[in-house]
């Protein structure tokens, strides 16, 4: 694949727009793709690294992906220019159940590095937005620096369709910050958007997807009602190198999307 | 009548496959280590072994296997495919465990992927097994509901002569009334009888076993931190074991060119599931044993149907501080009481 776009959103994390080479290669994907999936993008020579696909299957001929540089493949990635040449891998994986969304009111979650895959259903949403009810997103971030996407933050602010809670850690904000400090859960719980007819979708690393729920419970919110992606160590994603289980779950195969009853019906300790 | 092939035609018998143009792989030893390796000449093989310390499993899932190779010019990237190789074998004197433990991973690698690397070489393959009539006190093949003359995962199955001469013949797949058919001309038919079978005591209840695996309640239980304690995460046990099958996937090369494998890998080593985050979530070795008895027993069956264990009894055997599954479930067993 070529990368034919990139930009940094925040230090050490950057987005790539790629595209096919192949038509046929594209076609497939453009059979194959649902949001929530993710795939396996390479560099030669440092591996193979998992994200999940950021931009939407309502726009689905090229892709899009955001990395924060952490390792080996992602500082290959990282240094990796346009029009040069790329491996991906997919797309594997479940999906978000969109249609049983449709007209339903919405509550997305996000935390830091994990506005990725949500971006992905927030835009397949956003773009036949007549079939679903309100839009409400709960985005934070460590600091002001570290939010991603900031020009579609703008754009989603914007917009009198979509309410757009933004927050930072206390400590994490600018002189010229407008927005909320303070935790996403407690900020969450401010916002108090209303549980019933309302599906919420959440990621964010461990720990935040811990006392989110324990919010969203108290919110009202449902277990079945509440939709997450779980982000195991992955190297085949095709459900046989045999590392991303959760209890008897493959999470490459049978995730990453889960609810949130099924991942308290899983072995707490191995998440 | 039975059909018979007696020791003295068996290197014949090799010759024949190699003129056929068959690889013929058996059970030897060279510099003290013994394994699967291709033989010339019944001579090299060396049937009396109980069991070979590495498993047939590697004749499948080699330890390493290039996978694509990469070549970085100016301007474009080349790569070449690496297929496993097609040649034809015949794999002689695998005990009915090894031969058991192909069909657990069969499961794995069909399920929902067909495995290329594993099938070709799979379908290109004869297995000849032969049924045990001594065993140690690490095999355990009849706690896994398998037995010494197991038919399971063998094209052939050889039953060895009370006389010790040779071994009585039954094929049990198409694949393998072909090999017998190329060497025709040497079996006999004769009503001599066999030995018996190994006497391979049952040591623990797998159902009662599986029934404690299955209950939420006994994966946070102290058990699993007393019975492993002395593990070293040494990986040996995986990497042993007929069943085991995760492996890891590396560039190896340069910027310029290099090749892309499928290494072996194992749930015994911490960084496993290291998130790159740092958190793991199987950060203790205790977790990571847990991690083995459960997929092997309880999360493989689930979703196979089948035990991701033969009872070979290597992991106990090879173990350098005595651990194994035999301990674990037989202490399981006691729990239940
Ligand atoms: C479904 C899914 C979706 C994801 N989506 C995204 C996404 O959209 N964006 C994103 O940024 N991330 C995402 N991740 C996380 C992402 O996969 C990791 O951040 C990424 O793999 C890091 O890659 P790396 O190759 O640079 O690190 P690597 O170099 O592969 O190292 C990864 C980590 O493994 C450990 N490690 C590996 N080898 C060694 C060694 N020899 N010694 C010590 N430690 C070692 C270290 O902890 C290291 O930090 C996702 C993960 C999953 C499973
Ligand atoms: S475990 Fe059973 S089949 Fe395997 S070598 Fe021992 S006796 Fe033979
Ligand atoms: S159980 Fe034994 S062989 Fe297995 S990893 Fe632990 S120390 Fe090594
Ligand atoms: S778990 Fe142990 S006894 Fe069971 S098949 Fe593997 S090595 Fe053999
Ligand atoms: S990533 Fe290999 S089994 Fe899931």
């Amino acid at each position: 694949m070529k990368i034919v776009a990139t930009r940094d959103e925040a230090p050490g994390v950057r987005t790539m727009r790629l595209e096919f080479q192949d038509p046929l290669e594209l076609e497939k994907f453009k059979q194959a793709y649902r949001t929530g999936m993710f795939g396996l993008y390479g560099i030669y020579g440092e591996g193979e690294s998992t994200f999940c696909v950021a931009s939407p299957e309502t726009r689905n001929d090229y892709i899009e992906c955001t990395f924060r540089k952490s390792g080996r493949v992602t500082a290959a990635l990282a240094s990796a220019e346009i029009g040069d040449l790329m491996t991906f891998r997919g797309p594997y994986g479940n999906r978000f159940p969109i249609e049983e969304f449709h007209g339903k009111n919405l509550l997305f979650i996000a935390g830091g590095i994990a506005l990725p895959p949500t971006r992905s259903v927030i835009w397949s949403c956003l773009d036949q937005r007549d079939k679903f009810g309100k839009i409400t997103i709960v985005y934070g971030a460590r600091t002001v620096a570290d939010l991603v996407y900031k020009q579609e933050l703008e754009e989603w602010e914007k917009r009198d369709d979509v309410e757009l809670v933004l927050t930072v850690d206390p400590g994490g904000e600018t002189p010229d910050w407008k927005h909320r400090v303070g935790f996403v859960p407690t900020i969450l719980e401010e916002a108090a958007p209303a549980a019933g007819n309302c599906v919420a979708v959440l990621c964010g690393p461990p720990i935040m997807i811990k006392f989110t729920l324990a919010s969203l419970k108290k919110l009202g919110f449902e277990e079945e009602n509440v939709y997450t992606t779980l982000e195991n160590r992955m190297k085949c994603g095709i459900g046989k190198c045999g590392r991303c289980n959760v209890g008897s779950v493959y999470v490459c195969k049978e995730g990453p999307v889960f609810t949130a009853a099924e991942v308290s019906s899983m072995p707490q300790a191995d998440l | 009548m039975a059909t018979l092939l007696y020791s003295a035609n068996l290197n014949d018998c090799i010759a024949r496959w190699r003129e056929e143009g068959l690889m013929v792989f058996g059970p030897a030893t060279t510099g003290g280590v013994s394994g699967f390796q291709e033989v010339k000449d019944a001579g090299s093989l060396d049937l009396d072994l109980i069991l070979t310390r590495s498993t047939l499993k590697e004749l499948f899932f080699p330890r390493t296997e290039p996978m694509l190779g990469y070549r970085i010019g100016k301007q474009q990237i080349e790569t070449e495919e690496f297929r496993p190789p097609e040649g034809r074998r015949i794999i002689f004197g695998v005990r009915p465990c090894d031969a058991a433990g192909m069909q657990v991973d069969d499961a794995l690698f069909d399920w929902d992927y067909h495995d290329e690397y594993w099938f070709r070489r799979r379908d290109s393959s004869v297995i000849v097994s032969i049924a045990c009539t001594h065993a140690d006190d690490f095999c355990m093949c009849t706690s896994l509901n398998l037995s010494p003359d197991s038919t399971k995962g063998s094209d052939v199955l050889l039953r060895p002569l009370l006389a010790g001469n040779g071994w009585q013949v039954e094929a049990l797949t198409e694949r393998g009334e072909n090999a017998l058919a190329s060497i025709s001309s040497l079996l006999k038919e004769g009503g001599d009888p066999t030995a018996p079978v190994a006497d391979v005591p049952v040591k623990f209840d797998l159902e009662a076993c599986r029934s404690w695996l299955a209950d939420p309640e006994n994966f946070e239980s102290r058990f699993w931190k007393e019975i492993s304690e002395r593990c070293i995460g040494c990986g040996s046990c995986t990497y042993l074991c007929p069943t085991c099958h995760c492996f890891d996937i590396q560039d190896e090369g340069d910027t310029y060119k290099g090749i892309r494998r499928k290494n072996w890998d194992s749930c015994s080593f911490s960084l496993f599931t290291m998130h790159t985050s740092g958190h793991n979530p199987r950060a203790t070795q205790s977790a990571r044993w847990r991690q083995r008895i459960m997929h092997k027993f309880n999360y493989f069956s689930l979703k196979f149907n089948v035990n991701s264990c033969t009872g070979c009894g290597r992991c106990t055997r090879e173990c350098p501080v005595d651990m194994g599954v035999t301990e674990t479930l037989q202490a399981i067993s006691t729990l239940q009481r």
